[in-house]
């Protein structure tokens, strides 16, 4: 028998903005550590699906980020959308990158509350994109895992999920508790209105340091490390095909690409 | 430094060829030793590519039972493996269930990991890769300190070939860890019926199309080029304008064409990063500061409407 109360777990992740990210100008290098912020694109579909199965089913949704202060912004936006608690566990020690580090927290955190019977997490982060923490986390609890899910029903004992795979869809069912990893195509994440974002930002995150999740540093030694991050640079010849009528510009262009090679 | 002993497993045959060719060139001492694991009947398809490849070793779990495709069921007998075998390093591909099993593996062994890697190489004992970051914006170089490390390589990630080898062919007794959770459907997704992978020209469309009904302008351009088409995500996930087999980017697929004509296409980021790789890229867009104008090698500004016809008509003539 599943808990009376389903107990949904989120994890969203304060990212670096992708779109606001700027490298430096002449080495191309991102300052990762000091690009602006944004929560996760995926997690918001997450924490999305999370509150639409408590709306019908009932129970309590807890949205979860490791990181910086600046976590709380994420939480913020998860509570926005309706989850009911948000817990921030930061400390200096937790390598953000470090899928290894990220899991052993959410593991640890999950172990803290007793306990989930679904938990729910973006199948890749905008920043890194290493679609490891979920199943990693499953791992490391022993609990079953499903990734890549675009359709997903709840029942009191498990879900039904449907993986989106390269050239197949698979349905797979698992019994609680169970981790399920979602992307942009299976819901749209609602605008949170007015009054909720206010809310929000009046709600109390609670706090929690590794050593509050019975983790200690060395569990948390770096093992991947980021060298350099840097935008590569573009060699494109950047030739602009002008004529006086589409028929001119598409015999220049035709022209063109056949002295090139790229027409046969 | 002592010898690398470097497991390779991926659910699909192609790429477990290409990881072991990638092993064997990474792991190049006379001392290191290059598995691959099977879970296939040794009949299969996918055991003779290994051996090709030039595996040292083709590991079989006795008994092979019914492969099954729980992620819980692969990543703890290959868990076992890197166990028995003293693995350094394992390698899987980067599809998705390549990465939901790196993910799951990494777990069971505490292990560091990383997916989506386009290089790797072995510098005094670490495990150096190459991927890309911030949706496809960055190319990251990263280091994997600890070891074992498992590391999820992209598909048609280049590497010589090695010398053939006869593998030698080890049977373990399997774990058969119980699922934890059962398949009750595979089908194949709606189809185009294209590979863009292996495409030598594309052509693709994004939201400048005003209607599905319009997509004959395009598809007659790419029967005048010999392409194939491909969109934007919006096309695919949105308007379901066209298969999924078509999008392109970082949740679609990734190109590389001799040409790659972008139509109507703004340029996002996430887009990009799935046509990078091509050799030569046409860019039309009405809207002459479209970020897609900066990618390009030839920039047209102008109505689509106008463009396209005319573009399939000098085609045509020729
Ligand atoms: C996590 C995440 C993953 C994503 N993954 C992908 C992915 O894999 N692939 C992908 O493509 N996108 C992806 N996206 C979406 C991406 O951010 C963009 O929204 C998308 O690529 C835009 O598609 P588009 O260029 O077709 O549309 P738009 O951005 O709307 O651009 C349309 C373009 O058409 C031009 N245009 C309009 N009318 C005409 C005309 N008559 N003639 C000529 N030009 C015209 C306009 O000037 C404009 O530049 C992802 C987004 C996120 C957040
Ligand atoms: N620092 C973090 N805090 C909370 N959740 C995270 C964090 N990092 C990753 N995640 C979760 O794990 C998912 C996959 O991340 P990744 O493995 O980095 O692609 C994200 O979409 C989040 O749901």
């Amino acid at each position: 028998m599943a808990a009376p109360q389903l107990r949904i777990l989120v994890a969203v992740k304060h990212g670096v903005d992708v779109g606001l990210a700027r490298a430096d100008r002449t080495t191309g290098v991102v300052a990762l550590d000091t690009a602006p912020r944004k929560t996760s694109d995926f997690d918001r579909n997450a924490v999305e699906e999370a509150v639409r199965i408590r709306e019908r089913l009932g129970g309590r949704v807890t949205a979860i980020s490791v990181g910086s202060a600046s976590a709380r912004e994420a939480l913020r936006d998860a509570v926005a959308i309706g989850a009911d608690d948000a817990i921030l566990v930061t400390d200096p020690a937790v390598p953000v990158f470090d899928t290894r580090a990220v899991s052993r927290v959410l593991a640890a955190v999950s172990r803290t509350l007793g306990g989930f019977d679904l938990f729910l997490l973006g199948e890749g982060s905008s920043d890194h994109f290493a679609g490891l923490v979920g199943p990693r986390v499953a791992g490391e609890l022993g609990v079953a895992d499903v990734a890549y899910v675009r359709k997903l029903t709840v029942d009191a004992t498990g879900v039904v999920a449907e993986k989106d795979l390269e050239r197949e869809l698979e349905v797979v069912r698992a019994s609680f508790p169970v981790i399920v990893t979602v992307g942009q195509e299976i819901n749209t994440p609602r605008l949170p209105t007015f009054m909720a974002t206010l809310k929000a930002s009046k709600k109390e995150i609670r706090q929690l340091s590794v050593a509050e999740i019975g983790l200690d540093a060395a569990h948390l030694d770096p093992t991947v490390r980021i060298d350099r991050a840097a935008v590569p640079a573009t060699t494109r010849k950047q030739v602009t095909i002008t004529g006086n009528t589409p028929d001119e510009v598409a015999r220049t262009l035709v022209d063109a690409l056949r002295t090139e090679g790229a027409l046969p | 430094m002592s010898p690398e002993s470097v497991l390779c497993w991926s659910e699909d045959p192609d790429l477990a060829g290409q990881l072991v060719r990638l092993a064997r060139s990474v792991a190049s001492g006379p001392e290191d030793r290059v598995f691959a694991a099977s879970f296939d009947p040794p009949s299969d398809d996918g055991s003779r590519r290994i051996a090709e490849a030039g595996a040292h070793v083709l590991i079989r779990p006795n008994p092979a039972g019914p492969a099954s495709t729980d992620p819980h069921v692969v990543a703890s007998e290959l868990r076992a493996l890197v166990d028995t075998s003293h693995v350094t390093l394992v390698l899987l591909g980067s599809t998705k269930r390549g990465r939901e099993i790196a993910g799951r593996l990494a777990g069971l062994l505490d292990a560091p990991a990383e997916t989506g890697v386009a290089r790797v190489h072995l510098d005094a004992g670490a495990v150096v890769v190459e991927r890309e970051m911030l949706s496809g914006n960055a190319l990251a170089q990263e280091t994997l300190i600890a070891r074992p490390a498992v590391v999820a390589i992209m598909p048609d990630v280049s590497a010589s070939s090695p010398p053939p080898t006869v593998p030698v062919v080890q049977q373990v007794p399997s774990t058969s860890p119980a699922p934890l959770s059962e398949r009750l459907e595979l089908r194949p997704k709606p189809s185009g019926g294209v590979r863009l992978e292996s495409a030598e020209r594309i052509v693709t469309i994004g939201r400048g199309l005003q209607k599905k009904d319009d997509l004959v302008l395009i598809e007659a351009l790419a029967t005048a080029l010999g392409a194939s088409v491909g969109c934007t995500r919006p096309l695919a996930a949105e308007a379901g304008w066209l298969s999924d087999d078509h999008w392109i980017g970082l949740t679609g697929h990734r190109v590389k064409p001799r040409l790659y004509i972008a139509i109507g296409v703004s340029g996002a980021v996430q887009h990009l990063v799935g046509m990078r790789d091509s050799q030569t890229v046409v860019a039309i867009n009405k809207d002459p500061n479209a970020p897609i104008f900066g990618q390009a090698d030839y920039r047209v500004t102008g109505d689509l409407y106008a463009v396209v016809p005319a573009l399939t008509k000098a085609l045509d003539a020729k």
